[in-house]
């Protein structure tokens, strides 16, 4: 057999093996997605209060400084 | 010292040489086995079904060459602007210190209790005169605000504000941050990321032009440590940093990455910040500022160092959750495909990224099949090696052209050959469920990547 066959069998099986772990690894992905504690959000107050707002639709005016600019932030502890 | 650079640069020229000329001999080898199995080749063409699959692998085969000989040649063109801009330094409009405006950096942290310390002591250590630093800790359920306000304490000269919400997500921590910006000018980050020194004064210059809205920085792969990072360093070159560069060259980059973008404050107010209804926040936003008409540039010295994910597991979350992003984002824009006299070139970046986002992956797990199918059925498993080296062929090209250009290591060529004998199977399995389930509108968790502390 020549080189380009040896290459091509290879590339066959490499290909064939490859799709089957990528198969595998996408069920396992989806399976640790599924059991992973973490996907409930650990933050209770989240939902406090109803869906949240937009914070950032005031509009910019060049040269007027906002409340939001100058206010410093009240967590900054 | 010279010396030092000038072999640095022969060793990098002489190996990327070495490389396109190995596998153009290895084309030449084939060469000769194409032209025995002529015959052989012509079952492709059989039945009506195998030539139709054939056509249409066709077709996308010569898009993928027409995709990679244009990022090449606009992205050299880039090159070469950026060269002719660095001899006119002259012109440069912040050139005083004291001229020079604020900027304010924003890192949302969400969990990143490994990475933040050491991320935010490179912030202090950026080479700027001029800016503050915000970091917002999204609901953390570890130490990461602790941690934050530690460093924050620490530093004297800088203001350093840390504050911490309720969780809501990355786009309603990088809104919050914005909120509180004060600098003209706003940077958005991650909180795994380390910007190199000269990150700010990089992306400020693009700013001297009015058009420019945003400017995306370089992100590159911090944790080169096995060979699904390594991979990913070469992804990030070529796949990313390769696309950014030619897409810089009109003005028109479709992805701002999370780990440095630079923005006029004005500008994200008036597109109203960050959207919360898709998983690519950085992609909507990008396509936002572009269909307003504002100007995207790139800057390849603005380098943003990220952990990429070391595990295979990780890797899939990751690109699942970009994959579906991405396709939430251009279909939220999808009226742009379908209008090129209105949407402009936004028409042409939109069909690029269902180029990337979709057909490529699907085309790619299509040929294959295919030719796994042909070479078993019929006995010329030749077909699916041919195919093989001419995406091959493409991707060793690019890394050589990339690594040249981004002043990279030359090891990563050899990772082009790994990225498409294994990686890039695997990954596309995912970006095609991913597509799936997308199209599907199943539902999708965020899926926050465990960090390391790399950094």
């Amino acid at each position: 057999m020549d080189l380009i066959g040896i290459l091509a069998y290879v590339i066959l099986f490499t290909t064939i093996g490859t799709m089957v772990i990528g198969v595998v690894a996408y069920l396992a992905f989806k399976l640790r997605d599924k059991r992973k504690p973490g996907n409930k959000r650990s933050d209770e107050t989240m939902d406090v209060g109803g869906p949240l707002e937009p914070v950032f639709l005031e509009r910019y005016v060049p040269g007027v400084t906002t409340d939001h600019a100058v206010q410093p932030a009240t967590d900054d502890r | 010292m010279e010396i030092r650079i000038v072999g640095r640069y022969v060793w990098r020229y002489g190996w990327a040489a070495l490389a396109v000329c190995a596998v153009f001999m290895l084309l030449a080898l084939s060469y000769e086995a194409v032209q025995d199995a002529r015959s052989a080749i012509m079952i492709l063409l059989q039945n009506w079904a195998l030539a139709a699959i054939t056509f249409y692998l066709l077709i996308f085969l010569v898009l993928l060459i027409f995709r990679f000989a244009l990022l090449i040649l606009y992205s050299f063109l880039d090159h070469l602007e950026s060269l002719y801009k660095e001899r006119d330094k002259s012109a440069v409009l912040y050139r005083e210190e004291s001229s020079l405006p604020m900027i304010s950096l924003v890192v949302p942290a969400y969990n990143e209790g490994p990475v933040i310390q050491a991320a935010m002591r490179a912030l202090l250590a950026l080479d700027y005169p001029n800016y503050e630093i915000i970091v917002v800790d999204d609901g953390s359920t570890d130490d990461t605000y602790e941690k934050a306000m530690v460093v924050a304490s620490e530093s004297v000269a800088l203001e350093v504000r840390v504050v911490t919400k309720r969780n809501g997500g990355k786009a309603d921590a990088l809104n919050t941050g914005m909120t509180l910006a004060r600098g003209e000018f706003v940077l958005n980050m991650d909180g795994d990321t380390k910007l190199s020194p000269n990150a700010l004064r990089a992306c400020i210059r693009r700013f001297e032009n009015p058009k420019v809205g945003a400017v995306a920085g370089n992100v590159k792969v911090i944790n080169r440590e096995n060979i699904w990072t390594r991979i990913q360093a070469l992804e990030y070159v070529e796949g990313l940093a390769m696309a950014r560069k030619a897409q810089s060259f009109g003005r028109v980059v479709n992805i701002i990455p999370g780990p440095l973008g630079m923005f006029r404050k004005s500008v994200l107010q008036q597109v109203g910040g960050y959207d919360r209804d898709t998983f690519a926040e950085d992609c909507d936003l990008t396509l936002k500022l572009l269909m307003r008409g504002w100007h995207i540039e790139y800057e390849p010295t603005a380098i943003a160092w990220v952990e990429t994910p070391s595990h295979l597991l990780d890797l899939l979350q990751q690109r699942y959750r970009w994959t579906r992003g991405i396709l939430q984002a251009t279909r939220k824009h999808s009226h742009a495909l379908w209008q090129p006299r209105k949407a402009g070139i936004n028409c042409y970046i939109l069909w690029y990224m269902m180029f990337e986002g979709v057909m490529w992956p699907i085309s790619n797990i299509v040929g294959n099949l295919f030719f796994i199918f042909v070479g078993l059925q019929y006995d010329v498993t030749f077909v699916l090696f041919f195919w093989w080296l001419q995406l091959m062929l493409l991707d060793v090209v690019a890394a050589a052209y990339c690594v040249v250009i981004e002043e990279e290591e030359p090891s990563l060529i050899f990772f082009a050959i790994v990225f498409r004998l294994f990686y890039i199977n695997i990954i596309d399995i995912s970006k095609v469920f991913a597509t799936i389930e997308e199209w599907r509108g199943k539902a999708m968790t965020w899926g926050k990547l465990e960090r390391e502390g790399k950094l």
